[in-house]
């Protein structure tokens, strides 16, 4: 079995190859963009009201995409949303892999009860719908991003779990694997220096989908209005103009179609990544 | 009474003309049209319970006012009528009051209402939950015969004031048989009430709605007109504007769809929008101050937050116009103790600024004085908007804002049970008669944890506690009426809770509903009267 850590050209010429991951990739690296430099385009606080309210895009220069019911300009909450929902993105991905790939590489290392216990648990978690057990989570612990990434990360381990215990189970038993136990090597070292980087492939594509996830997630909860209010989210804006949506729609029309751009961005570099990763796969 | 024009001015005059312009319509006389379902909605979220002895906000209270009735009612006019009692007189020293109870009344499970039972309801549910505030004075009621009822007090009571506390928005007469030996609070009755109104309870859908249907054997001949009463929850303005206009609801009180929609449904001519219907339950958006937190114990803190904040602002950009800035505790439509004559506390950053510097909080390195957490009730949509701006324009003058906006039951619990915020943005909804409904948010007496809409800002003054002592026993309505004056000089200079904006409520109803918007707070009156034109 190779090990992970395919020469470079090789996985950047896989990517590239599927053409939509390739748009994907660009547009992602865009909204990447408006994330790091929002301050330096909006310095001030996009919550602020600067200007009259529901002003549509193109009524005045100064706002582009027009303003909200408060006054506040859709474009600088824009550019500034796309930081808070792109670091609850990948912040709950992060969260949900931690849990996934810990509890589904012990899960599928050791085997029986431990095995058995893991796999019940997740179940539990699975059983539950997601929308409402985050929501539930967020009432209970209150709106903050803090919060809102803990619960979407709680939600969202499961897959990945599963994922990673299937790819534990078939690597465990495997010569490389045996190796290492007759020389001894501790379990804990095994788990994370052997097997874990062979496992990783499928578990980055998955990741890469939970980020998409998060960010609806996030959108819906900033939507029903359990958001943090503090800070300008695309899911919050729409949920804002939605009151208005028979006579000033762009208001949620814009962030929705930041939000579905995003996503399907994600999506789309997400199939890139599983061409580039496991290239066996692709001829399926 | 016709309402004043002059007093109910919009923010937005060519939107008033056409209010005040089509409102006739919708009290169109004629020969009621019996039969028929109405479905109703309101611009608020589905209740707790259907109903809550100790009011519990406007949810409950619209629930339960279509089943439960009281002893009087207010008319437009401004005169009381009796309702379950049919008079009632103040002995000489104005310690007493003689009722006479109307006979023939029969609750909805057949059984007859007896002076028993309003002597249960006044000192069991009155004394303890309805109306605890108003009757502190209260020495107990007895029943002489068996169609009076003698309400005893320890000191003199104004007429006015006992007038308003039989009309007292949740005062309703409860069947002893049901309540007698239990907690009212945890009774089940309360979410299946037997009572003695035009409409009989049928079931409640939770999430959806409560269906309400004709009591056959009602006193007042001939009502209910309709054959059901739908009390539907739309937990969306958008939704309730959608429902209306597919004609699945055929009236909104109390502000059902968003203001932008108002205009656009009114236009089409099928509906028809008034102010009307809210001189008795005029609704503010209130900023208080949690005295429990050290820095609102300089009272120039907190006139500094009011100070900070332009309620033309909100007025005009959250409210489209459908509100006023407020100046007193006490609202300007109310006619008998309304005064302009108070402290001003009006816009002006600076002296905002100043006043926190003068008080020992000056901005430090950060650019803040101190954090606050401003907590703004979820109920309605707008109250997150307010509080958009009210962090705004704190934060501007230098006090960090951590901004939250918890879902009904959670701002209940946090304003009203844990006391859990700096600054919160609430509303209320009050009668003519001030006490105790807007005194009890000032008074000591009206601390009482775990009761929603009271004094939730821990504000003790024994000056004002001596001044409500006195304008509850002043018989003398010029008297009394300067009192109340001096009680809105003292609270709006000591500044715990005040109004931002009062709320121009309004009705939204097919052109098809007759009679609505008929009584000074049509939310909680009885509706047995309305009917649909063919």
């Amino acid at each position: 079995m190779q090990r992970f850590g395919l020469p470079r050209f090789e996985f950047v010429g896989r990517f590239s190859r599927n053409r939509g991951a390739l748009i994907g990739a660009c547009l992602m690296l865009i909204v990447a963009l408006m994330a790091v430099f929002a301050s330096v385009f909006f310095p001030t606080d996009p919550l602020r009201i600067v200007g009259l309210p529901e002003l549509w895009p193109g009524e005045d220069p100064e706002f582009p995409l027009g303003t909200d019911s408060l006054g506040r300009d859709i474009l600088s909450m824009i550019v500034h949303g796309a930081r808070a929902t792109l670091l609850i993105g990948l912040f709950a991905s992060a969260v949900a892999t931690i849990i996934g790939v810990g509890v589904g590489a012990t899960a599928g290392y050791f085997g029986g009860w431990v095995d058995e216990i893991a796999m019940r648990a997740a179940e539990l978690f699975q059983t539950i719908p997601n929308l409402i057990f985050v929501l539930t989570i967020v009432v209970i612990l209150g709106s903050t991003l803090t919060n809102i990434v803990i619960a979407i990360g709680i939600v969202s381990w499961t897959p990945i779990a599963r994922m990673t215990r299937a790819e534990f189970l078939s690597l465990r038993d495997r010569e490389f694997v045996q190796a290492c136990r007759s020389m001894g090597m501790s379990d804990f070292r095994i788990i994370a220096s052997e097997i874990l980087p062979n496992a990783l492939p499928p578990v980055i594509v998955l990741s890469s989908l939970v980020v998409a996830g998060a960010i609806l997630f996030e959108s819906a909860v900033s939507f029903l209005g359990l958001g943090d209010p503090n800070v300008a989210s695309w899911g919050r804006l729409v949920g804002d103009g939605r009151q208005l949506i028979r006579s000033s729609w762009y208001i949620c029309a814009i962030p929705g179609i930041a939000i579905m751009i995003t996503v399907l961005c994600l999506n789309l570099v997400g199939d890139g990544l599983n061409d580039a990763l496991n290239p066996k796969l692709r001829d399926r | 009474m016709t309402i004043k024009v002059s007093r109910r001015v919009f923010g937005a005059g060519v939107v008033a003309a056409g209010l005040v312009g089509t409102s006739g319509q919708s009290l169109a006389q004629g020969t009621p049209r019996r039969g028929g379902t109405l479905v109703a909605t309101w611009g608020g979220g589905e209740p707790q319970a259907c109903y809550v002895p100790a009011g519990g906000g406007s949810s409950p209270t619209f629930s339960s006012s279509k089943l439960f009735e009281r002893l009087a009612k207010r008319n437009m006019d401004g005169t009381f009528e009796g309702v379950l009692a049919e008079s009632w007189k103040p002995s000489a020293d104005f310690k007493s009051y003689t009722v006479k109870i109307r006979k023939g009344v029969k609750f909805h499970d057949g059984k007859d209402m007896t002076v028993d039972d309003v002597v249960f309801s006044v000192g069991e549910i009155w004394k303890k939950y309805a109306a605890a505030s108003a009757l502190t004075d209260f020495a107990g009621i007895e029943a002489p015969d068996a169609e009076t009822v003698v309400f005893n007090y320890k000191n003199p009571t104004p007429e006015f004031f006992f007038a308003s506390t039989l009309c007292g928005i949740v005062s309703y007469i409860v069947p002893k048989h049901v309540y007698a030996g239990s907690d009212p609070v945890t009774n089940p009755a309360n979410n299946a009430p037997i009572a003695t109104g035009p409409w009989k309870f049928k079931e409640w859908v939770r999430g959806s709605h409560f269906e309400y249907v004709k009591n056959e054997n009602y006193w007042k001949k001939d009502q209910p007109y309709l054959d059901r009463l739908i009390i539907r929850y739309v937990r969306d303005p958008a939704g309730r504007a959608a429902a209306m206009e597919a004609g699945d609801i055929q009236i909104g009180v109390f502000n059902p769809v968003a203001p932008p929609d108002i205009k656009r449904l009114t236009a089409t001519g099928k509906f028809v929008a008034t102010p009307k219907g809210y001189e008795e339950a005029v609704w503010s958006t209130t900023l208080e101050c949690n005295m429990r937190n050290p820095i609102f114990a300089k009272r120039e803190v907190r006139q500094a937050m009011f100070h900070a904040v332009n309620r033309e602002f909100i007025a005009k950009t959250v409210y489209y116009g459908y509100a006023r800035p407020g100046t007193s505790p006490i609202y300007s439509p109310n006619k008998e103790f309304f005064t302009a004559d108070t402290y001003k506390i009006n816009f002006d950053p600076k002296k905002a600024a100043a006043l926190l510097d003068a008080a020992g909080y000056p901005k430090k390195a950060d650019g803040k004085r101190f954090t606050l957490n401003l907590l703004s009730a979820g109920w309605f949509p707008e109250n997150g908007k307010v509080g958009a701006y009210v962090k705004q324009v704190l934060e501007d003058v230098g006090v960090g804002i951590n901004l939250t906006v918890p879902d009904r039951p959670s701002s209940i619990k946090r304003i009203y049970t844990d006391y859990d915020f700096d600054l919160a943005i609430s509303n209320q909804a009050n009668p003519s008669e001030p006490v105790p409904s807007t005194t009890q948010y000032f008074t000591t007496d009206g601390i009482l944890k775990g009761v929603p809409f009271r004094n939730a800002s821990g504000y003790s003054n024994p000056d004002v506690d001596k001044l409500v002592d006195r304008i509850k026993v002043e018989t003398d309505p010029a008297k009394r009426k300067a009192l109340v004056f001096e009680f809105q000089k003292i609270t709006t200079q000591e500044a715990p809770l005040l109004p931002l904006v009062e709320l121009e409520s309004i009705t939204l109803a097919s052109t098809k509903v007759q009679n609505h918007s008929n009584d000074p707070n049509f939310l909680a009156a009885g509706w047995g009267d309305l009917w649909l034109a063919s």
